[in-house]
């Protein structure tokens, strides 16, 4: 008789438990519930959204975006920001100086100098990881992308370079750059170019501050940098616990130079489900989760939040290979024009191209895919970058794409028909949407059009995209930085990631691409990348399918976010957060 | 005795090696690009891809691809692990407590509700209760763990707000971060943990967590062991031995207890010990839904994500508890049927 009196009053106990913990919120903390992981937190080897989540909060930059602003900034590390007006910015724009504020600390209690600064500068692009982000800053202040060659070797005489490209004068730090280069300023709001303690990183195994050393600590393998899971920045809140994709705890830095934080502790936990991520929500366990597209209908029928319709500066596209690997490829059928395939050089006829474009009905995209929360882009120039434009579009017209089709390759692809595939990532629901409706709307035209939509695993996507496997592929681009060069590069130069993968090959576009950097003046800026924009639409290259407007679900009592297209839905700066 | 455990203790190292060579030949059948494109998620970092493969000797030849892993190994380096962050080595550890803690309360529930199911159902053929758990059985056995892990989390956490996800509340997570001095995690079980550091409110909160889980597993993997129990009993009961034992008057309970259900248990400590064996690569639809970052959840993400160390590290995991599993069941034949001998 008593064994089941035990059993049960376990039970009870257990029950208690769950219900008390259910009921506790604590007002201090603040939860985020997130799918992404964190492979590291060093900021010259961190390249992905949810590290720079966790590195924004650690460490600070000279520099930051103002508010809900992608081209006005706000001083963080530096006492002010440099403008041309304020003697900042030389006139010819190579030269930045940046007088460094007083009274910093970091978390281990060393005093921030400009030493520090231009270490930190040093360090990171030294370190320069393949597949990190220093290309930006390398790019900028040396002029080279990267600080080694296609083989991997290093470049002769890099370390030198950049050596030279930063210094310290009084309490000040000056960037030398070998031309000017606009994105600049948005690029020093990065986590590539957050500030280290110069001696507490030397203890730690950095780079030992000589030049001539520099090439030991080139290239670490991944997990062998050794600032990958340790920290000490200047920024508002500590590293308390990271255990990899499980959990990562800030603690509020309580000696922080600026206005302190309402929140005590911030915590991100790795939740894969999105049922689970919404009963958290749901019942106040987390303050915020992270929301895909599709499940946007869900949160906005739950009460007790507060949704941000935040824009992002992104850009998807359907893109059109012009010379497409033949060896092996399912993708193209036969490989001919004969009604069983596509020729590799297919897409080179803009009369093809400009049928595909017409056959995309933005408007029915737009809402019934996005239920209108979508920006339907015109460009890679997309809305929220300097210098973007409303450039024509081609309207949804079926007639006027069976006359394009009747056109291509002197009739003949009407005559004979074609077969092949259009492919998109695994799990991305829009591309797939996007990926049918063309394939639809272009077979509607003529019988003997035979499209497949596949999709594949990003990774192996990835791999064959570079392999030019793929005839007509989807796929996107975040912003690095907020500045048109970011996207009118790749997407258009011949040697940009997808101008590449589409075998573009036009000098002007070329030229424009490299002068539209290289020039410091708004105004001349502002022609350059009027005229790209123009040539996107005119030149057929690729059909502009979103730009993403992300929801953000907070909890009602959680107040201070303010929006920005830099951040994706990962991103959350955690001093700005309170709970009222 | 020695002899044969030591005899099958050795071929252990065979079963690793054929294991490792088999992957890694299973694994080296992706491109080199492919494989470096496990370090990418973003097109961004996709024009590093030729780099990559250099650095790490992606397009070597088979066998020094294998020799250098061997090497790394043989020196305690598993490599690195792109889903966790860490060395391999490290991650391990700090994901199979997780997946050991529910097992351990999982398991005995599994084997003795089975036993205890099944014999109920062989004892009681063709009658209510037979149909009744055999029913049970079919219906929890053909349920995909997946949906109905997720229909216990909404009823019992998004509508009563019991139960909730993860493995340990906040604030007692909190609080063993804050006083690393006063509680130790010795074995990276909180419901250990919480009892060795006699902080028993540390114990009843992990428990409280693994209800959800532990209820998913049990209810879905209970049919099997009760399905094999109940065919040996319905065999047993058919035997002449039973025949004779009521013959001579022996009383029921002796002859389905005592004779009947001892030898019906031999295929069911068979199934018992692979579904144990199994468990320890965890239940990937159970921790994924439920929160909690265990091996299995690991091997899905690795699997996906083609986390090569990863991969190997599991398989070779799995190696050993299959050969330790059949070892210990060997053993447990003898201990149950006298007329096995191990020689």
């Amino acid at each position: 008789m008593k064994k089941p009196v035990y059993v049960m009053a376990c039970l009870l106990m257990v029950f208690f438990t769950a219900v008390v913990g259910a009921q506790v919120k604590n007002p201090e903390t603040f939860v985020l519930a997130d799918y992404r992981t964190v492979q590291t937190i060093d900021p010259a080897t961190s390249y992905d959204v949810a590290g720079s989540m966790r590195i924004w909060n650690l460490y600070e930059t000279l520099i930051f975006f103002d508010g809900s602003s992608t081209e006005e900034y706000v001083p963080l590390l530096a006492a002010e920001v440099p403008s041309v007006k304020n003697g900042g910015i030389s006139a010819d724009g190579r030269t930045y100086t940046f007088k460094i504020r007083n009274g910093v600390k970091f978390h281990e209690g060393g005093e921030l100098t400009p030493e520090d600064v231009v270490y930190s500068f040093k360090r990171n692009m030294i370190v320069d990881q393949d597949g990190g982000p220093m290309w930006m800053l390398l790019e900028a202040l040396t002029g080279k992308g990267s600080t080694r060659d296609k083989d991997g070797k290093i470049i002769d005489g890099i370390f030198e370079i950049i050596d030279k490209s930063v210094e310290t004068q009084g309490n000040k730090v000056i960037l030398h750059l070998p031309k000017p280069y606009p994105p600049l300023m948005s690029i020093l709001c990065y986590t590539a170019s957050s500030v280290l303690d110069k001696e507490w990183a030397i203890s730690k195994g950095c780079w030992d501050g000589n030049i001539k050393n520099a090439a030991k600590y080139n290239n670490p393998a991944p997990g062998h940098e050794p600032l990958q899971k340790i920290e000490n920045g200047t920024g508002p809140f500590k590293m308390k616990l990271w255990e990899p994709a499980k959990q990562f705890v800030f603690e509020r830095f309580d000696d922080y130079w600026g206005p302190k934080s309402q929140i005590k502790t911030g915590i991100v936990k790795y939740v894969k489900e999105w049922s689970t991520r919404k009963l958290m929500l749901q019942n106040g366990d987390a303050d915020r989760v992270v929301v895909d597209t599709p499940y946007v209908p869900e949160v906005r029928a739950m009460k007790g939040l507060t949704l941000y319709e935040v824009p992002q500066l992104g850009y998807t596209a359907a893109m059109f290979c012009r010379s497409i690997n033949p060896a092996g490829n399912p993708n193209i059928g036969s490989g001919k024009l004969d009604g069983n395939g596509i020729p590799p050089n297919f897409f080179t006829d803009i009369n093809v191209r400009k049928a595909f474009l017409h056959v995309f009905d933005r408007e029915t995209y737009k809402k019934d895919v996005f239920n209108d929360l979508v920006i339907m882009p015109t460009s890679p120039n997309v809305e929220g970058l300097p210098y973007h434009k409303e450039v024509p579009f081609y309207e949804f017209d079926l007639e006027k794409a069976a006359e394009y089709m009747k056109k291509a390759w002197g009739g003949k692809v009407w005559e004979k028909g074609f077969k092949m595939i259009i492919t998109h990532n695994t799990g991305n629901e829009m591309r797939e949407a996007g990926a049918h409706m063309l394939a639809e709307n272009i077979m509607s035209l003529n019988p003997k059009f035979q499209i497949d939509v596949r999709n594949v695993e990003w990774k192996d996507y990835v791999v064959k995209i570079r392999d030019f496997q793929y005839p007509l592929f989807l796929s996107g681009w975040g912003a690095d930085y907020a500045d048109p060069h970011n996207f009118v590069y790749p997407f258009m130069h011949s040697n940009g990631y997808y101008g590449r993968f589409m075998a573009l090959k036009n000098d002007e576009i070329d030229k424009l691409c490299d002068a539209g950097i290289e020039t410091a003046d708004p105004a001349k800026r502002k022609t350059i990348y009027a005229k790209l924009q123009d040539i996107w639409y005119e030149d057929a290259i690729g059909v502009p399918l979103y730009q993403q407007i992300v929801v953000r679900a907070y909890r009602d009592y959680v107040h201070g976010f303010v929006p920005n297209a830099m951040f994706t839905d990962d991103n959350e700066i955690l001093k700005r957060i309170y709970k009222k | 005795m020695l002899a044969f455990i030591t005899r099958r203790l050795l071929l252990l190292i065979f079963v690793l090696f054929g294991v490792s060579v088999l992957l890694f030949g299973i694994l080296m059948t992706f491109s080199p690009e492919r494989r470096a494109a496990t370090y990418v998620t973003s097109p961004q970092q996709a024009k590093d891809i030729p780099k990559i493969i250099k650095q790490f000797g992606l397009d070597d030849p088979f066998y020094i691809q294998y020799f250098r892993w061997m090497k790394e190994v043989l020196k305690g380096n598993m490599g690195w692990s792109l889903v966790a962050s860490r060395p391999v080595g490290e991650a391990f550890w700090n994901y199979f407590p997780v997946t050991l803690e529910m097992n351990l309360f999982a398991a005995p529930i599994v084997i003795i509700f089975g036993i205890w199911l099944g014999t109920l159902s062989g004892i009681h053929r063709d009658t209510w209760i037979d149909h009744t758990t055999r029913i049970l059985a079919i219906v929890g056995w053909s349920l995909p763990t997946f949906l109905f892990a997720l229909v216990l989390l909404m009823i019992f956490y998004g509508y009563f707000q019991l139960f909730s996800p993860g493995v340990l509340s906040d604030q007692l997570t909190m609080f063993i971060i804050d006083n690393p001095e006063t509680f130790t995690r010795f074995t990276g079980m909180y419901t250990i943990d919480g009892i060795l550091n006699g902080r028993f409110d540390i114990t009843l909160n992990a428990l409280a967590h693994l209800v959800l889980p532990v209820s998913t597993y049990v209810i879905v993997v209970v049919a099997l062991n009760m399905r094999v129990m109940r065919s040996g009993m319905i065999e047993e009961l058919s035997k002449d031995y039973v025949m004779t034992a009521q013959a001579k008057g022996a009383d029921k309970k002796t002859i389905y207890i005592k004779h009947a259900r001892r030898n019906a248990l031999l295929p069911v400590v068979t199934v018992a010990g692979q579904l144990v064996a199994l468990s320890m690569e965890g239940s990937i639809a159970v921790e994924v839904v439920y929160n909690r970052h265990g091996i299995g959840w690991w091997l899905a993400e690795s699997a996906v994500q083609l986390d090569m160390p990863v991969l190997m590290c599991i398989c070779l995991f799995m190696g050993v508890v299959f050969v330790i599993t059949n070892l210990t069941l060997d053993i447990l034949y003898a201990y149950i049927d006298p007329r096995i001998r191990l020689n």
